[in-house]
């Protein structure tokens, strides 16, 4: 005690080395642990994100570099440009005939794998065998299926007398061709994440509405379509990011041709158009500007995408937190009747 | 707390460490070598069918402290794209191919290639046809690659369907019906009705490759000598388009998909007779039959005639890039590999015809091989070597490569469906002219 009020006031306890490690260890060392994805980040994500943008305001030449500073020009350009509005026609054209069929297809799929089936491994298994499939064999192997004078859908229809479709030269069946692969491929992928969100819904629901006599259509529309709702938007998103990105299949649907995505640039996607800005004409600037012109359009429909599924997230707990205490209002009410009753019965005399 | 500063410790070594690894990735493989003693690795980028795969062993045996590694890319526009892509990011080979139709881009950034001349290509540039040294040197006189091969064109065609049609089939003969030496496309077109009148079939496979040759053998191509746009208002260009769209109209194009033909099947079922060959084309037309199925008596054959006269299409040079580590060595590589003895090697593998003066009147390039073997017995390379006589070589602008697939690739498509007339699109060609090109 006496030691303790004989040390000089200013002189704080010294800290050993070890204690001051430990503070540092205590202090610094989550940030090390959490370092490697920023850094990596860093590298491999934003860097350049930001090296694009500086590239979209120069007058980039692909092979003699850096030209002249040319602000937003380049935006400006291609915004002008209808090449560039024909390749965003053609990938939402392409986006909406995959997505749509896709999304629907899985879920039904995904309805059917959550039945009990006999060796349901296999089957879930089966559905993702063609997402391992590379994209550059599916679409070699389909491209030949779509062939327009030797194709395999041509000679099926020609055996009924119908006339070969001209899948590689005419906009809309060039669309179709490409969406069949999109869908091929991405389907089963998407049929699983919706199937791991409907065995998560509570298998009593299930049964309470059969109880209440709701048939098997009744029950997937009413409980297992809402109930994976959160997980369907999910699902939503990401098609959409993939389905605007959309590269390979167009690329290598007609492989032969020098213009990428047909002669007409009638499947020419925006990704394909930004290639063939930067590789063939040599104008990195500009294929850069259309690049960010397409992470703003895939932003802002993320945020669409964001708002609509909070909005419906929330307000879908909403009617379940009030459809459940109706249900439960009603279920007590319905099992208080013979319970009275019985009570009433052994009252009587 | 022992235990938790170890393990601080730990993931500092580790994070530094994987740091560390990262950063040297790039630097690790970089091979400092001076003295020629040293053991060296060349680079080599080639592309398609050069012939050059089976000479790398030989050279390596030649020279024990090289080793060569090389990478063959499938198609000429795919080694487009990727010389693009590592001449703008780094990472060229020591040894880089480039194809004519790009010479127009390869000359824009001439300085990035070493100048040949600082190893001796003056004295050795009479070995080549001047015309090949010429496409080679730069505005500033610098020589930058040597020549492999170059693309004399001949006409191939099937003596079975012309027989069959009622026109000669003998390659004497058939020179002589397209009017040899003095063959004009008129009387290309001319025997075209003829053959289509008697057989019903179409006579070409597509005007693509009709059109590149005409375009080819002009003194002035898209771009006059002194680099000037040469397409809007060249009446020579429209004529001959308009003459397309005539013999379209008259059944004689087959609307054949460029560079597919139908994995090869339109070759073996005779949808069409004639095709323009290049020496290069002629392993084309031999692997698309034998793809489908055909061999040697599908009647496919090669007569030394061309309409218009001498044209060339294609062929190659070997460049060093600056950004080689060793200069020296790759450019004596390049030197072997185009010297007149490899030329017949690579010519023997692949059919491409020689720059070299010397391979070009070898034996083993003149004698019979097993490409001509496929050409009903034709002697390939003597009438190679025949086509080759009045080549020029042909100013090729920037923008040659897009003029030539984008501006006129999609009109001629139409062009080909019958779906619009020569002169809409001929409008639309000069429409897609000055958007991409401008």
């Amino acid at each position: 005690m006496t030691t303790t009020l004989n040390a000089p006031p200013a002189a704080k306890p010294r800290l050993t080395l070890s204690q001051r490690l430990n503070h540092a260890d205590a202090k610094y060392s989550p940030y090390v642990y959490v370092a490697p994805f920023f850094v990596l980040f860093g590298l491999v994500g934003l860097f350049p994100l930001v090296y694009t943008f500086v590239v979209s305001l120069n007058d980039w030449d692909l092979l003699k570099g850096q030209g002249d500073w040319v602000g937003f020009d380049n935006y400006i350009i291609e915004l002008q440009d209808p090449w560039f509005w024909n390749s965003l026609g053609n990938t939402f054209s392409i986006f909406l005939l995959s997505a749509i069929p896709q999304l629907i297809g899985a879920t039904f799929i995904a309805a059917i794998l959550d039945q009990n089936l006999r060796a349901q491994t296999f089957w879930r298994l089966s559905v993702l065998l063609p997402y391992v499939v590379t994209p550059a064999a599916v679409a070699l192997i389909f491209s030949s299926i779509f062939s327009e004078d030797y194709g395999l859908v041509n000679n099926i229809l020609g055996s009924f007398g119908i006339d070969p479709v001209l899948w590689k030269h005419d906009t809309l069946p060039g669309h179709l061709a490409i969406a069949t692969m999109v869908n091929w491929r991405w389907t089963g992928y998407n049929a699983l994440i919706l199937l791991a969100a409907m065995q998560a819904v509570p298998t009593d629901i299930y049964e309470s509405a059969a109880l209440d006599g709701a048939g098997a259509f009744r029950r997937f529309f009413s409980i297992t379509l809402p109930s994976i709702r959160p997980t369907f938007i999910f699902v939503l998103i990401t098609a959409t990011i993939g389905g605007l990105q959309i590269f390979t299949e167009p690329k290598l649907f007609d492989a032969t041709r020098a213009t990428p995505g047909g002669a007409y640039h009638q499947f020419e996607t925006t990704t394909l158009y930004i290639w063939n800005m930067a590789f063939n004409q040599d104008r990195f600037g500009r294929a850069s500007a259309i690049a960010f012109i397409l992470l703003i359009i895939i932003v802002l429909i993320g945020l669409v995408n964001y708002y609509l599924s909070k909005g419906i997230a929330s307000s879908e707990t909403k009617i379940a937190k009030r459809s459940a205490a109706r249900r439960l209002l009603r279920y007590r009410s319905r099992k208080s009747i013979p319970f009275v009753a019985e009570n009433q019965l052994e009252r009587r005399p | 707390m022992n235990f938790s500063r170890r393990t601080a410790a730990v993931a500092a070594i580790a994070g530094t460490a994987s740091l560390a690894l990262v950063l040297s990735g790039c630097a690790s493989d970089g091979d400092n070598g001076g003295s020629s003693d040293e053991p060296i690795t060349l680079t080599i980028t080639t592309f398609g069918t050069m012939g050059l795969d089976g000479l790398y062993a030989q050279y390596e045996k030649d020279h024990p402290n090289i080793t060569i590694k090389a990478t063959n890319i499938d198609t000429g526009g795919n080694a487009l794209t990727d010389w693009k892509t590592k001449q703008a990011s780094g990472g060229l080979p020591d040894v880089q191919a480039v194809e004519e139709g790009w010479l127009g881009s390869v000359m824009e950034v001439s300085d990035t290639f070493t100048d040949l001349r600082d190893y001796g290509a003056d004295d050795i540039k009479g070995n080549w046809v001047d015309w090949k040294v010429q496409q080679a040197t730069d505005s500033d006189g610098r020589i930058i690659g040597y020549g492999t091969d170059i693309g004399p064109e001949g006409l191939c065609y099937n003596g079975k369907l012309f027989e069959a049609a009622g026109l000669p089939s003998d390659r004497d003969a058939v020179a002589e019906l397209f009017g040899g030496s003095s063959a004009t496309w008129d009387k290309f077109f001319e025997v075209g009705k003829q053959y289509h009148d008697a057989s019903g079939k179409a006579f070409y496979d597509q005007s693509g490759f009709l059109w590149n040759a005409f375009v080819n053998q002009q003194d002035e191509g898209y771009y006059t000598a002194d680099g000037e746009l040469n397409v809007e208002g060249n009446s020579t260009l429209k004529n001959f388009w308009l003459q397309l769209a005539d013999a379209q109209q008259a059944g004689l194009s087959a609307n054949q998909a460029q560079w597919d033909w139908g994995k090869g099947q339109a070759f073996v079922d005779g949808t069409f007779s004639v095709f323009v060959c290049p020496g290069w084309m002629l392993g084309v037309v031999k692997g698309n039959t034998e793809a489908a199925g055909g061999d040697a008596s599908t009647g496919w054959d090669f007569a030394d005639v061309f309409p218009g006269g001498a044209s060339n299409w294609g062929g190659s040079f070997l460049t060093v890039p600056t950004s080689s580590k060793h200069p020296k060595e790759a450019a004596a590589l390049a030197e072997w590999l185009t010297a007149a003895q490899q030329q017949v090697a690579a010519f023997q593998a692949a059919g491409t015809f020689p720059s070299n003066i010397e391979a070009q009147s070898d034996p083993g390039v003149t004698g019979p091989n097993d490409l001509g073997a496929f050409f009903n017995d034709a002697p390939v390379g003597e009438i190679l070597g025949s086509r080759a006589q009045g080549v020029t070589a042909q100013f090729k602008g920037p923008d040659d490569a897009i003029i030539q697939e984008q501006v006129f690739g999609p009109p001629r498509t139409a062009l080909d469906a019958g779906e619009a007339d020569g002169e809409t699109t001929w409008n639309q060609a000069i429409e897609l002219l000055n958007q991409l090109v401008g």
